[in-house]
Formats: C-alpha cells, sequence, structure tokens
C-alpha cells in the first residue's frame, strides 16, 4: 500500500470514527469531536491527493462493499486534484466548526464528517455503481446539514426542499447518463466505459453527455439550474455553507471533466459549445445577482455560480481547442480551470467562514443592517478583506492568477481557427472581462458595506471576535488564499500535469517561483514581482502623502463636513441596496426588479405626506419564467393525483387488486 | 460651417456691453492673496430669496460676475469667501458658524442685503439671532433691500480686484 491508499485509507477511518464518536459524546463536547475528525480526515486526504498528483496510483477492488457492482477505489491525477482540494477545504472547515458551535444534534454532527467522507470518495470512485452511491451518500448528508437549523426559521425548510428537489434531479439525470453508457460497456468499471465510450455512435455519446451535463451543472449551480444555491447556502450553517461552495459544488466540474474528456474522450465539438456557453451566461448573470444582492451569503452563493461558469468557460475552451487538435492550448485552458477550482475553494471556503463568523457575532446576514465592525472584529475583517481581494481577480488576489491564465487561452485560441472559434472566443473573453469588473462591485460592496464605516444597527454595535478555533479555521483558508495569489508555481506544474495528462500533451506552462510562462505562446507573469511592485507603490504613496503633510504648517483640525447640520448619522451611509442601484439600473433589462412607492397622505390634507413606503425586490427572472410553470404543472397533477386518493381503505385495496390482475394479464398476454 | 461659426462668436463677442469702470473701494488684504480669482459658497442664514434672485441675475447673462474671476461653488470645502444673504435665524446661527470654520483660510465673509448687515425689518423678531457680523466677522457688505446686481458686482470685483 502507498501513501495514496494510506492516506485515504486513513481519512475514512478517522471520518467514520468521528461520525460514531460524535453523537456518543456528551453534547457540548461534540462539535469538538466531529470538526477535529473533520479535520484530520481533510488533512490525511490532502496528503493522499499530494500523492495522487506527484504520480502515485492506487486501484481497490472492495466488490462486497455494494450489491451487483461492488465498489472500486482508482486513485488518478485528476481525482487526486479533487481530493486534496475537498481535503483542504475540510481541514478549515473542520477546525472551524469546533468553535461555530451551531446545532448540536447528534444526526447532525455525524453528518458532518459523513459528508466529507462522502465528498472524498466521489473524484477516487472507479465504477459507476460505486460513483453514485458515492454521490448520493454526498447528496444526502448535505441534506442533513442544510436541514439542520429548521427547528430555528421556517426558511430552512423550505430551501431543503428546493435542494432535495433539485439535487435528485440532477442525480436522476446523472444516472440514467451513466446507465445508459454503461450498457455499452462489458461491465460498470471506468477503464471499460473509456473503451465502449471511445466507440460510441455521436447520438448516444451526445445523448450520454447532454444527460451528465444537466446533473452535474446541477450540483455545479449552473444557470439555469442555480435556484438551490442562493436558498440552501444561506440557510446552512457556516462551516457547512463552506464545504457546499467550495468542495461539494466543484465535483461537479469533475464530473464533466471525468465523462466528458476521460471517459467519452472528447467528443464533438458542439458539447463543447454548449458547456462554453452555460459556464459564459452562468458567470454574468450569478455575478450579476451577487451584486445587487443584500443577503451576505446569498451574495456569496452567487458569486459561486459565476466562478463555477468560469470554469466551465474554461473547461468549454479546452474542448473545443482539444476537438480542433491544438492539445497544448486544450491543456492551458483546462489547467486554468482547474487552477480556478481549486483558487475558489480556497477564497469561497474563507469568506463563508467570515461570513459565519459576522453571523455568529451579530445573529444577521443582512448587509443593509451591518457595517463598522472593523472596530470589533479586527481579525474577521481583515479575513474577509483577503478573502474579497482574491475573489475579485485584482493582483494580489489567487484569482488573478487563474483568470489571467484562462484568458490567455482564450486569446490565443483565436489562432485555432474556424467558424465557432472565432465567434465563440470573443464573446468568452468579453465575458470574462465583464465578469471580472462585476466581481470587484460586489465584493467592494460585501467588503466597504459589511465591514467598514459605521454600524447600522445595534447588533452590529455590539459585534465580538469570535473564538479562537473560528479564527484558526479561517488563518488555513487565509494562508492558503496567499499563497496561491503569491506563488501559484507551488501547485500550477502539478495542476498543468493534470490538464496535460488528459489530453495527452506536454505540460503548458512552466511555472518558476517567480515566473510563471506559457510554453509555446508568449506570455508570461509575476505574481510575487506584481505584488511587490503593488506593495511598494502604495508605501511609496502613503509615505509620500505623510512626509508632505508633516512639512505643512499651519494644520488646523476641523469637523468632517456634514453640512453644517450636525453629526452625520449611520442612517446617512449607504447601503447595499444603495450600492447597488445604478448597477441594478444598468442591467434592468436583465434583473427587472419590482419595485413601488406608496404613499400615505395626511387625513386632513392631501398635501401633506404621513408616510412614505419604498419597496425593491429583485426576483430572480430565470427561476421566475422556468421554475414556476413546472411547478404549476406538478401541482396541477398532484392536485389530479389526489383525487384518486378519498381516503377509503375500500379503494385503496381495490386499487391493488385490480393492479395485480392487470399485471397477471399483461405477464399472461407477453410470455 | 464652423468658420462661419467662428465668424458669429467673433462678432457677438465684441458686440457685448463694455465692463464699467474698476470699483474705488480698497481690496481687503486677505483678498489680494487670493489672486484674482475668489471661489464664493452662497449661505442663506434666513433671507427672504429677494437677495438670491439679484445673486442669481448678478451671475446671469447681463451681468456675468463669472467674467470677474468670482465663481459660486457647491461646497465650503471648495470656497474662498462666503456670500451670506438674510438675518441669521436661530436654527442657522449654528450651522453657519460651522460652514464658516470649513472654509479654508485664508478665507472672507460678504454679507448682501440690509438684513444680513443690520437684520433690516426682521430686527427683533422672536427667530433672530442678529446679524451675520454677529456670527461670523464680516469683510464686506452691499447694503440694498434687495441690493441690485451692479451692487454685487461691485463688491464681488472689490474682492477680486479686477
Amino acid at each position: 500500500m502507498n501513501a495514496v491508499g494510506a492516506g485515504l485509507g486513513v481519512a475514512l477511518l478517522l471520518a467514520l470514527a468521528a461520525a460514531v464518536a460524535a453523537p456518543l459524546a456528551p453534547r457540548t463536547a461534540r462539535p469538538a469531536v466531529a470538526g477535529a475528525g473533520t479535520a484530520l480526515c481533510g488533512a490525511a486526504a490532502v496528503l493522499a491527493g499530494v500523492a495522487a498528483l506527484a504520480g502515485q496510483r492506487l486501484t481497490v477492488e472492495l466488490p462486497g462493499v455494494l450489491p451487483l457492482t461492488g465498489l472500486t477505489i482508482t486513485v488518478d491525477a485528476l481525482g487526486g486534484l479533487f481530493l486534496a482540494v475537498v481535503g483542504a477545504v475540510a481541514v478549515a472547515t473542520g477546525i472551524y466548526a469546533i468553535g461555530y458551535g451551531g446545532p448540536d444534534g447528534r444526526g447532525v454532527q455525524a453528518a458532518l464528517p459523513l459528508f466529507v467522507a462522502s465528498m472524498l470518495l466521489v473524484p477516487v470512485a472507479g465504477n459507476v455503481g460505486g460513483f453514485l452511491l458515492c454521490w448520493e451518500l454526498m447528496a444526502l448528508t448535505s441534506l442533513l446539514l442544510v436541514a439542520a437549523e429548521h427547528r430555528r426559521r421556517d426558511e430552512v425548510a423550505s430551501a431543503a426542499r428546493w435542494y432535495a428537489v433539485m439535487t435528485h434531479v440532477g442525480f436522476v439525470a446523472i444516472l440514467i447518463g451513466l446507465v445508459v453508457l454503461a450498457g455499452h460497456a462489458v461491465d460498470d468499471s471506468f477503464p471499460a466505459l473509456r473503451s465502449a465510450g471511445a466507440q460510441l455512435e455521436p447520438a448516444t455519446a451526445g445523448l450520454v453527455f447532454v444527460l451528465t451535463l444537466v446533473g452535474f451543472a446541477s450540483k455545479a449551480g449552473i444557470v439555469p439550474l442555480h435556484a438551490w444555491l442562493p436558498r440552501a447556502h444561506p440557510e446552512a450553517p457556516s462551516h457547512v455553507s463552506a464545504l457546499m461552495s467550495a468542495a461539494m459544488v466543484t465535483l461537479g466540474v469533475y464530473g464533466i471533466v471525468r465523462v466528458g474528456f476521460d471517459l467519452l474522450g472528447g467528443g464533438t465539438p458542439w458539447w463543447w459549445v454548449l458547456v462554453l456557453l452555460l459556464g459564459a451566461v452562468s458567470a454574468v448573470y450569478g455575478i450579476l445577482q451577487a451584486a445587487i444582492a443584500t443577503d451576505l451569503k446569498a451574495l456569496l452563493a452567487c458569486s459561486t455560480t459565476e466562478n463555477m461558469g468560469i470554469v466551465l468557460v474554461g473547461v468549454g475552451a479546452a474542448g473545443m481547442f482539444a476537438g480542433a487538435g491544438n492539445l497544448l492550448l486544450a491543456g492551458l485552458a483546462l489547467t486554468a480551470a482547474l487552477l480556478h477550482v481549486g483558487n475558489h475553494s480556497a477564497f469561497k471556503t474563507l469568506l463563508f467562514l467570515a461570513a459565519g463568523s459576522v453571523l455568529h457575532a451579530t445573529g444577521t446576514r443582512d448587509l443593509d443592517a451591518l457595517g463598522g465592525l472593523r472596530a470589533g472584529m479586527p481579525v474577521t475583517t481583515a479575513a474577509f478583506g483577503l478573502g474579497a481581494l482574491s475573489a475579485s481577480a485584482l493582483p494580489l488576489g489567487a484569482a488573478f492568477v487563474s483568470e489571467w491564465l484562462l484568458l490567455q487561452a482564450l486569446v490565443h485560441g483565436l489562432a485555432v481557427g474556424g467558424v465557432a472559434t472565432a465567434i465563440v472566443m470573443p464573446l468568452a473573453v468579453a465575458t470574462v472581462a465583464l465578469t471580472a469588473g462585476l466581481a470587484v462591485a460586489a465584493f467592494v460592496k460585501a467588503f466597504g458595506v459589511g465591514f467598514l464605516a459605521r454600524p447600522r444597527s445595534a447588533a452590529a454595535a455590539r459585534a465580538h471576535e469570535s473564538p479562537p478555533t473560528m479564527l484558526a479555521g479561517m488563518a488555513v483558508a487565509g494562508v492558503a488564499c496567499a499563497a496561491l495569489a503569491l506563488a501559484p508555481a507551488l501547485v500550477l506544474p502539478a495542476v498543468g500535469r493534470v490538464g496535460g495528462a488528459l489530453f495527452g500533451a506536454a505540460d503548458p506552462l512552466a511555472a518558476g517561483l517567480l515566473v510563471v510562462r506559457l510554453q509555446g505562446f508568449t506570455g508570461s507573469l509575476s505574481p510575487l514581482l506584481v505584488a511587490g511592485a503593488v506593495l511598494v507603490g502604495t508605501a511609496a504613496v502613503a509615505l509620500g502623502a505623510r512626509l508632505l503633510a508633516a512639512r505643512s504648517r499651519d494644520r488646523t483640525a476641523v469637523r468632517l463636513w456634514d453640512c453644517g447640520a450636525g453629526p452625520l448619522s449611520a442612517r446617512m451611509e449607504y447601503t447595499a441596496t444603495s450600492f447597488a442601484q445604478p448597477l441594478q439600473r444598468v442591467f434592468d433589462d436583465v434583473v427587472r426588479p419590482e419595485q413601488d412607492v406608496d404613499v400615505t397622505h395626511h387625513r386632513e390634507s392631501q398635501y401633506l405626506v404621513d408616510a412614505v413606503r419604498y419597496r425593491l425586490r429583485v426576483p430572480d427572472r430565470l427561476e421566475h419564467g422556468l421554475y414556476r410553470p413546472v411547478l404549476t404543472a406538478v401541482a396541477a397533477w398532484g392536485r389530479l393525483g389526489a383525487r384518486l386518493a378519498t381516503g377509503s381503505i375500500h379503494l385503496y385495496l381495490g386499487y391493488g387488486f385490480v393492479a395485480v390482475c392487470g399485471l397477471m394479464v399483461l405477464l399472461v398476454a407477453i410470455r | 460651417m464652423v468658420l462661419d461659426l467662428w465668424r458669429r462668436i467673433r462678432r457677438v463677442g465684441t458686440s457685448a456691453e463694455p465692463p464699467p469702470p474698476r470699483p474705488v473701494a480698497d481690496r481687503p488684504d486677505r483678498a489680494v492673496e487670493l489672486g484674482g480669482s475668489v471661489q464664493l459658497r452662497h449661505v442663506d442664514a434666513g433671507s427672504c430669496n429677494g437677495c438670491e434672485i439679484e445673486i442669481g441675475s448678478a451671475f446671469g447673462p447681463v451681468y456675468d460676475a463669472e467674467r470677474y474671476g468670482a465663481r459660486l461653488v457647491a461646497s465650503p470645502r471648495h470656497a474662498d469667501a462666503l456670500l451670506v444673504t438674510g438675518a441669521v435665524t436661530r436654527n442657522m446661527r449654528e450651522p453657519l458658524r460651522r460652514t464658516y470654520q470649513a472654509v479654508p483660510e485664508p478665507k472672507l465673509v460678504v454679507a448682501v442685503g440690509d438684513c444680513a448687515r443690520n437684520c433690516g425689518v426682521f430686527a427683533g423678531a422672536y427667530g433672530v439671532a442678529g446679524a451675520v457680523g454677529d456670527v461670523v466677522p464680516v469683510d464686506l457688505e452691499v447694503p440694498g433691500c434687495p441690493p441690485r446686481p451692479e451692487a454685487i458686482v461691485e463688491a464681488l470685483r472689490t474682492l477680486t480686484g479686477r
């Protein structure tokens, strides 16, 4: 047994042990047991993933685990990458969960390590049966965790229902797709599927791909299957939100890459144009929703849709380049996408943990009621600031490196030729650029309105720093963000090998510690030098301003100009709603906000205004248009069915009798 | 077409009224420091808005105070001088004082109209705190109820020295 097997085995055993020990522990110790077990399990998984990325392989057959198909564990480089990502997220969230408290029921505490264990098994499952089992286990444990606080708030139950339905619709699509594929293979192991996938007719292969794409896209929160994300993420406990948004959602990308590139062997170009377009629409729509959101965690959830969209743009571009025969460029695009998966996991973990810390301290997620947290929660503020910087694709942030790589791949992709590339690539570049700009607006809003200025509510004014274990969890994620931003060379060679290996091409880039250089194209970036230049420039400006100020004489301190009227109050500050208002106006046709103004006149005279009420709601327009008709139809169907169920036991027995008789007749007729 | 426009601008420009002769009053010392360009913040301390109409007229196309280097701005932080109208009411006493504090040095105050100079017909009224000079130091006064735009322009030209 090599390091991969040892790490994975230890991780799974630790998770199981924590799942057993947590319910048995006394109530106050439960979060500590579950959290510590999760963190250790994650650490072991990171070791296993790193070993797999370094080139170690593992194949274990466990025929007794699952009837009929058994469970095969196969760890390759791609699986190892996702193993490491999920493990790393689990380390940070596990440490954080120790101090977070939250619901301490037995089932919920046992579900946390089980959720992590099932997420670790998904990227290493090597046969259809095992993969589907782990996928479903992941959905069920996460559903338990989403519903954890259903006794405290009514919205939780609704969010959990949405999540349950969406994830299971996705599961059914994946199930059908993979079973159709397995039907053409000798057995259901991935190597057999690989050889069957290569010989599949284009129509069947397309059907399999589209079905699995629907399932995986619903897990990745891709538009129009994103409806569960802004519901379930805010309502789940914050460390669970972090696990779901940073780890589980990325497994949707894993599924698309595994089935599309590995099992089906790349397929036809229209698949990847579809993936790219879905990604582009998700990226813009997601960040637009994030930019106008006022709920801190819903904002982060919408940003997850955006980031998965960017990843799918990279994946789709890689598929198009591979179809056109340019394997080097395909490797580069996929490397950018996979690096962005890692970066997104790092900063989204950090952001969700910081948002959880805010929720823990103030009891609210509403940005319009926050503000001024810098004084009471300096560490959380710094953590959220680092996460926001990383998420907004600016230099010094992690996403800058991966989005730069992605833009390089898209721009160089124009040279590939072909009508589809000529149309799609400029659009994709514009999409990524627009998304990056909107992301800056969204995160400036989240950070500026949420943490700076003055507190807008009593709860925000009383905010206090979270316990040390929560801060430690944020610190782990923060260190990962900083490392990925400043020294992407630590992970880029390994990620590049994954991208290259899938297409059988050479490494798409040479990553020195200082400079990342593209292979075969002109283009290089030095994150460390850029960071140094920005820091030195900022320090020089600050120092210069201070020196100039020190030289000028006759300085008097005067009060802040408040129009002479009296002290400025928190009510005069920009709120999240007012900050987003210009953007909302610009994109009026896309987001279609509903607003109305009610003016109540004074009883004595209609010239005197008694009260003005302004209401603004920004409903999800896609959801409105797509889901409402389906829900109405299902409800109508349900009412129709309810007529059969009158409550009479005789009638029900009669149904059973008629059904059995019908079956007998049918059997007689066809035999 | 463009040349035609230029010709018209040239013709209209030369057909404007010549400016009246320079005022003879002494420039305050601090106004000399400003070097001929004076940015003004107008404060209505309790005026009946008669003076405001005349100020608007002074900055209109007929009297065009801006050609002498005076300009109205939107914040005391941008201003060199305050243009205060009206008797200072109790509600405006503190805001006027704060506005004066917000103007960077060197700063000047012009009291426009009889009310600003000595409370005019409102002297002794229950809501009146006093004339502008009772609240902030006044450098220049423009008499009249309301003062004519020529008088306002003359006072502003005394500040700018043009």
